[in-house]
């Protein structure tokens, strides 16, 4: 039996239904998507649920489209949707070099990036890529609609922004002209991993660099400080090594089961001077592929 | 045996076998590739089965003050709650130190305590919460070395007590369950005589097993008393007679206790022996007639099974600079666990032949089996073996180094041969270890320079030697029986288990080659112990030897019953008949032909209208007549333990990136003396399997427990065995026969062997690329970057 | 609590009275009596238990079986009903598999694969296979198997 503790389960039409499901139920509700986290957690008893409110179906969550140089991207977009989208590998390819890294297919398939964002746990693989690119969380409610800049939506470790009786629809990503991207993810070996540490590069037209970090504080970091250093500079070895000398500054590693503070600390400066380099290489087309092993 | 001379044995000299020695289709394939094999997990039992569900202590060690099950009882749908005072009854295979169910003291975290039956799993997990222990808790101890110390905890003050087997040496009033020496020659004198004298520490943690199918048993006792237990194990029989044992007070004996296994979901030695099948043998028998279910969840396959056991060795070998070993000294200190019942064998093995597959003058090995608190070690694929070779074998590149010889050198100089002395005194069987040497290294090109595909990484080989004796009761014995069909088809009858080795599949080949039907016209059935005769287990890789030797004999009779039916029924002299794609033919007359499936049910009609002969059945069975441990406790000196060594040689080359430590095998060799190989394609499955599971255990698998002796990865999301990503470029299996003169056409077991050379020659490897040697398993992609870090920029890494 | 659902399992019509606690891979083994998804870890990480949703490979130990109302459930007992399926003809001549627990997973991980690249790359053949863990074979035998099913006419 995998699932001890009995729960309600619905599966609204609408989304007002789902909202009003949402509002009436507040935390004791449990919003279910790909349910990779959600059944897992419940498994392991980190969360119990009475009412899980399974919102596949509902109509326009899916759907990944590009309209006016912003990406949007549906609540139930899994990451495979992602691979598979030629949107995506057009407009904004680092992140399907980030979904083509997510666990493994049986997952991918199921899981959705809003989940990701969603459960939050300081591993996760969306956050780096899409705070990198500034993305919105769009949220509906009874009460209306909100969006919340990713830059505050992750409070911890498994906590965000998001209220009870609030649900995510969309995230949208306001891409840059022109950039080049990259998604680094260190696990223990080749195989499905949860990140031991993460980075996400953007680099923009004019040496601008916008930079993220996973899997090495409570919550996806933004490393304001090492793109100011960067800013209008180009990429020679000087300004690499000066990039990585204030990673220590950005992140705040834990030594755990999966990796040593120093190791998180160490990888996080190779995997920035790796990640900078192909992501404005790949600016100048003269990277290596997107999804290529770069590390 | 038969005494037939003719055309049939010739037809089985080894230059005109027809199935052994070919790569057939595994006769299980279609089972496994369309999902008709069954497991027990996917047995139905109707709706009386009931589930059970386990309540586990929360300590490392602490006496158990009282237990409440009344609010567990009174939960609807529970049926029963029972605890140790139920069943106060001990176990063990080698010695009986287990306790079914804890009684007064926990001796590890998960070790089960109380059980709960129920009608269904949910309930009976929820009861399982409400029984109420209350515990003392006790200081514990889960370093070996900490354990040998006078101050440290005693766990178990009735050592001297437990029955165990005659080759075993328990020191009551210490944590030693068994101290296993093995001494030969002048050791003084030999490291005088070295040139060079080199002493390390070496450690490897614990390993799990990750059979992906946990361990899972259903049984019920009928209403006659009958017991029948259907358990995922690699040893039925042994099983039995574990029980029988342990639940004789119960006035059960081996013929009340009928053991049923279907396909096992791999073992690698977890599922040897008897672990949580012994609960539910007891707790059916608390419910009569009902059969009871307990299923491992992935957890408790982690924490509350057989665990490979850690190991800290002490290394001091000797040599001159001509490259001649002079002297080895060894000492071993197993982190053994709560419970050794089979894992003090795993030491004793080490304990006679921790020097490696070397003729070495002067040996002192000293293998010591230390109680901690700790989930029981136990066996697992390379029995002891592959953790003494991480030193063995680390230490043997090290010396040759410090010697200034190739290190591959020093081992053809070194490396036994037929007739060299053992540590125990015996003499070394035939063998093709340096023709395995030879080939592994040309193999991975030794020697020779290899250039990094990446700008940045670092290239290094590395070469290992391996060897391993079954680790057996002097009697280990295997049987099999065999019967014809009306269409000339085949079943045989064993009781080795087909754990993915291919087992069955052999098994079918030698009936086929010996009673010349294709393979596929051959059943081999799963073992049930009143059906089928008589194994000892399926471990210690010696089932293809053993069982092989049993079902050549079978078949061998059923051959003899053939021709003596043929003899009666039309005349012609026996030793004149021989078998040919499924037909008995006559050598003097070439146009006699009698079809197989004409005869061998029905018989032969003869012109007076009676007939002759009947169904064609066969037995045969083997047990090695020559095996011994009587010796000389204080020296090891004077027995013969071991049945005899399979050997070999691996090399690796391996590309490593300084920056972020990670490596990458770009090949593998790895050669073993299989005697004969009966199904190369299924020893080169061996030679896949084994070696990966062996690069994980050097590369990121080990197992992590915190300071209060819990276990913080047991699951596969942080005890990472490889997946399709992480396997070598390019593995090279080769296949050395020299044939094994008492094994089945030759051959001898490699199962356990491909993956005990992977850990030293990835650190020799490792040393050879980045100039670092780890003397400390895992290897791990963080720990070769910290240390290479450490040592580029010591001023960033100082105050770390 | 009981929930009506109906799945389509290998082409044949369920209709079930389901607890919403039920995971997909207990139905399926439970209800059904599809046995071919194993119990290997009940959290997504082993691939034991994987069957194709609407053609999709999935974790049925991570679905709840209500989710898949209405779905087309393929697990290994419906491929290759007439006959082998090529990629398990492959995978039976290359003596791809040991022990066998993870076969059924991983065929259908394979025909996932096939259907979308029928002549997959080493590499996508990995990337196929890296959920379903395999402790027996090394993977080599069954990556060449499934690259000699993708490289047939």
């Amino acid at each position: 039996m995998t699932l001890t503790r009995s729960f309600t389960y619905v599966k609204p039409g609408s989304l007002d239904e789902a909202l009003a499901l949402l509002a009436e139920h507040g935390r004791a509700a449990a919003v279910l998507a790909g349910g990779t986290d959600l059944i897992s957690w419940m498994r392991d008893d980190l969360v119990a649920p009475e009412v899980v409110v399974d919102i596949k179906g509902l109509p326009g969550l899916e759907a990944i489209t590009l309209v006016d140089g912003t990406l949007r991207l549906g609540a139930l977009a899994t990451f495979s949707d992602v691979l598979r989208s030629p949107v995506v590998s057009a407009a904004f390819p680092v992140l399907a070099e980030m979904a083509g890294v997510v666990a493994s297919v049986g997952i991918r398939n199921r899981a959705t990036v809003a989940g990701n964002l969603c459960s939050a746990v300081p591993s996760n693989d969306a956050g780096p890529v899409l705070l990198a690119a500034d993305a919105l969380v769009q949220i509906a409610a009874t009460d209306g609609e909100r969006t919340i800049p990713l830059a505050e939506w992750f409070r911890g470790p498994r906590r965000t922004a998001l209220r009870g009786g609030e649900l995510v629809t969309r995230i949208t990503v306001p891409l840059p002209d022109r950039h080049g991207g990259c998604y680094l993810k260190l696990g223990r070996y080749r195989g499905e991993d949860l990140a031991q540490a993460s980075v996400a590069v953007l680099a923009l037209p004019g040496d601008h660099y916008r930079i993220a970090f996973g899997a090495v504080a409570p919550a996806t970091v933004r490393a304001a400080a090492i793109e100011e250093s960067l800013e209008g500079r180009p990429l020679d070895e000087a300004t690499l090594a000066a990039a990585a000398d204030l990673v220590p500054e950005v992140i705040s590693p834990i030594s755990d089961l999966r990796a040593s503070a120093g190791y998180r600390t160490h990888m996080c400066r190779v995997m920035l001077r790796r990640a900078l380099r192909a992501a404005a290489e790949r600016l100048a087309d003269d990277g290596p592929p997107y999804g290529e092993r770069l590390l | 045996m038969s005494g037939i001379v003719g055309r049939a044995d010739r037809a089985n000299a080894m230059e005109d076998l027809r199935h052994v020695g070919r790569s057939e289709v595994r006769i299980d394939g279609l089972d496994k590739v369309t999902g008709a094999a069954v497991f027990v997990d996917d047995m139905d039992f109707g709706p009386d089965l009931l589930h059970a569900a386990i309540v586990e202590s929360p300590h490392p060690h602490a006496r158990i003050v009282s237990i409440d099950t009344s609010e567990a009882a009174a939960l609807p749908g529970v049926v029963r709650v029972v605890t140790g005072a139920d069943f106060p009854f001990t176990f063990g295979l080698y010695m009986q130190d287990r306790q079914v169910f804890a009684r007064d003291v926990v001796r590890f975290v998960g070790e089960q305590v109380a059980a709960v039956i129920a009608r269904d799993p949910r309930t009976a997990r929820e009861a399982a919460r409400l029984v109420r222990v209350e515990y003392q808790e006790r200081r514990a101890v889960f370093d070996p070395l900490e354990a040998l110390a006078t101050e440290a905890p005693r766990l178990h003050p009735g050592l001297g007590d437990y029955p165990h087997v005659p080759w075993f040496f328990p020191e009551p009033e210490s944590n030693v369950a068994h101290r296993r020496r093995t001494i030969r020659g002048d050791l003084e004198a030999g490291f005088a005589a070295a040139d060079v004298v080199l002493e390390d520490a070496y450690r490897v943690p614990r390993y799990a097993h990750c059979a992906l199918e946990p361990h899972v048993v259903v049984a019920r006792q009928d209403r006659a008393g009958r017991l029948t237990v259907w358990s995922a194990s690699q040893s039925p029989y042994t099983q039995r007679h574990v029980f029988a044992q342990a639940l004789e007070p119960l006035g059960l004996s081996h013929q009340d206790i009928r053991v049923i296994t279907p396909y096992v979901g791999g073992g690698f030695g977890g599922k040897a022996g008897v672990s949580m099948e012994i609960l539910g043998a007891v707790l059916a028998t608390a419910v009569r007639g009902h059969p009871v279910k307990l299923r491992w969840s992935r957890e408790q396959e982690f924490y509350n099974t057989y665990q490979r056991q850690g190991l800290v060795a002490r290394l001091k070998v000797g040599a001159r600079r001509d490259g001649t070993i002079t002297a080895l000294e060894h000492h071993l200190f197993w982190d053994a666990g709560a419970y050794v019942e089979y894992g003090a064998n795993v030491v004793n093995a080490a304990g006679l032949s921790a020097t490696g597959p070397y003729r070495i003058p002067a040996i002192s090995l000293e293998s010591v089996c230390v109680y901690t608190n700790l989930p029981p070690g136990g066996p697992y694929r390379g029995f002891g073996y592959s953790e003494f070779s991480f030193g063995i074998e680390s230490h043997m590149t090290r010396l040759a180094r410090a010697i200034g010889m190739d290190p591959v050198e020093f081992r053809r100089r070194n490396a036994i041969v037929e007739g060299d002395l053992l540590p125990y005194g015996a003499l070394m069987n035939p063998s093709g270890l340096h023709e395995a040497i030879d080939r592994a290294a040309e193999a991975i090109a030794w020697g020779e320079e290899e250039s990094p595909r990446e700008p940045g990484h670092r290239v290094g080989k590395g070469f290992a030697l391996f060897w391993k004796a079954p680790a057996m009761p002097p009697n280990a014995s295997s049987a099999s029986f065999l019967k014809f069909n009306e269409d000339g088809s085949i079943n045989v009858t064993v009781s080795g288990m087909e754990l993915g080795q291919g087992y069955l599949t052999v098994m079918a080949q030698v009936v086929a080659e010996v009673l010349a039907v294709p393979p596929d016209k051959v059943r081999v059935e799963t073992p049930d112990t009143d059906r089928n005769p008589y194994e000892w287990q399926t471990v210690a890789s010696h089932i293809t030897w053993s069982c092989g030797n049993a079902v050549r004999a079978a078949a061998l009779e059923a051959r003899e019953k053939i021709f003596q039916v043929v003899h009666a029924a039309h005349g012609l002299e026996e030793g004149s008949l021989y078998l040919e794609d499924e037909c008995v033919r006559c050598d003097t007359d070439p146009d006699f032909c009698l079809p197989l499936r004409d005869f061998v049910v029905a018989g032969i009609e003869t012109p007076d209208g009676t007939y002759r002969g009947g169904p064609i059945v066969g037995s045969g069975m083997f047990m090695p007549e020559f095996s011994s441990t009587h010796a000389d406790p204080a020296t090891g000196q004077g027995g013969h333990p071991n049945v005899h060594y399979t050997v070999g040689a691996a090399g690796i080359i391996l590309e490593v990136d300084p920056e972020t430590g990670k490596m990458e095998v770009r090949r593998a060799a790895l050669a073993v003396d299989a005697g004969k190989a009966l199904n190369p394609a299924l020893l080169e499955g061996q030679v896949t399997g084994g070696l990966l599971q062996g690069l994980a255990t050097v590369l990121y698998e080990d197992m992590r427990f915190d300071e209060a002796g819990r276990l913080l990865n047991p699951n596969f999301t942080d005890y990472k065995i490889p997946t399709a990503h992480d396997i070598p470029d390019e593995v090279v299996p080769i296949i050395v026969e020299v044939p094994q003169p008492d094994g089945p056409f030759g051959a001898r077991g490699v199962g356990e062997h491909t993956m005990i050379a992977a850990a030293p020659m990835v650190a020799d490897a490792v040393e050879a690329a980045v100039g670092i040697r780890f003397n400390e398993m895992p290897i791990t992609a963080e720990r070769v970057a910290l240390a290479v870090a450490r040592r580029e920029e010591p001023d960033t890494w100082a105050s770390t | 609590m009981g929930h009506r659902v109906t799945l389509r399992v290998n082409g044949e019509q369920w209709d079930l009275d389901l607890d919403p606690a039920e995971t997909l891979l207990e139905a399926l083994r439970g209800r059904v009596g599809v046995k071919s998804p194993k119990v290997g870890c009940e959290r997504g990480d082993c691939g034991s238990c994987t069957v194709l949703l609407n053609g999709q490979t999935v974790r049925s130990c991570l679905v709840l079986a209500v989710e898949a109302d209405g779905a087309e459930i393929t697990t290994l007992e419906g491929i290759g009903c007439e006959g082998l399926a090529p990629v398990q003809r492959a995978l039976l001549e290359h003596n791809s598999f040991q022990c066998g627990f993870c076969a059924p997973g991983i065929v259908l991980s394979a025909v996932e694969l096939l259907a979308a690249h029928p002549h997959p790359t080493r590499h996508q053949v990995q990337e196929a296979l890296a959920g379903n863990l395999c402790r027996c074979t090394g993977y080599e035998p069954i990556i060449q198997a499934i690259l000699a099913a993708g490289e047939e006419p």
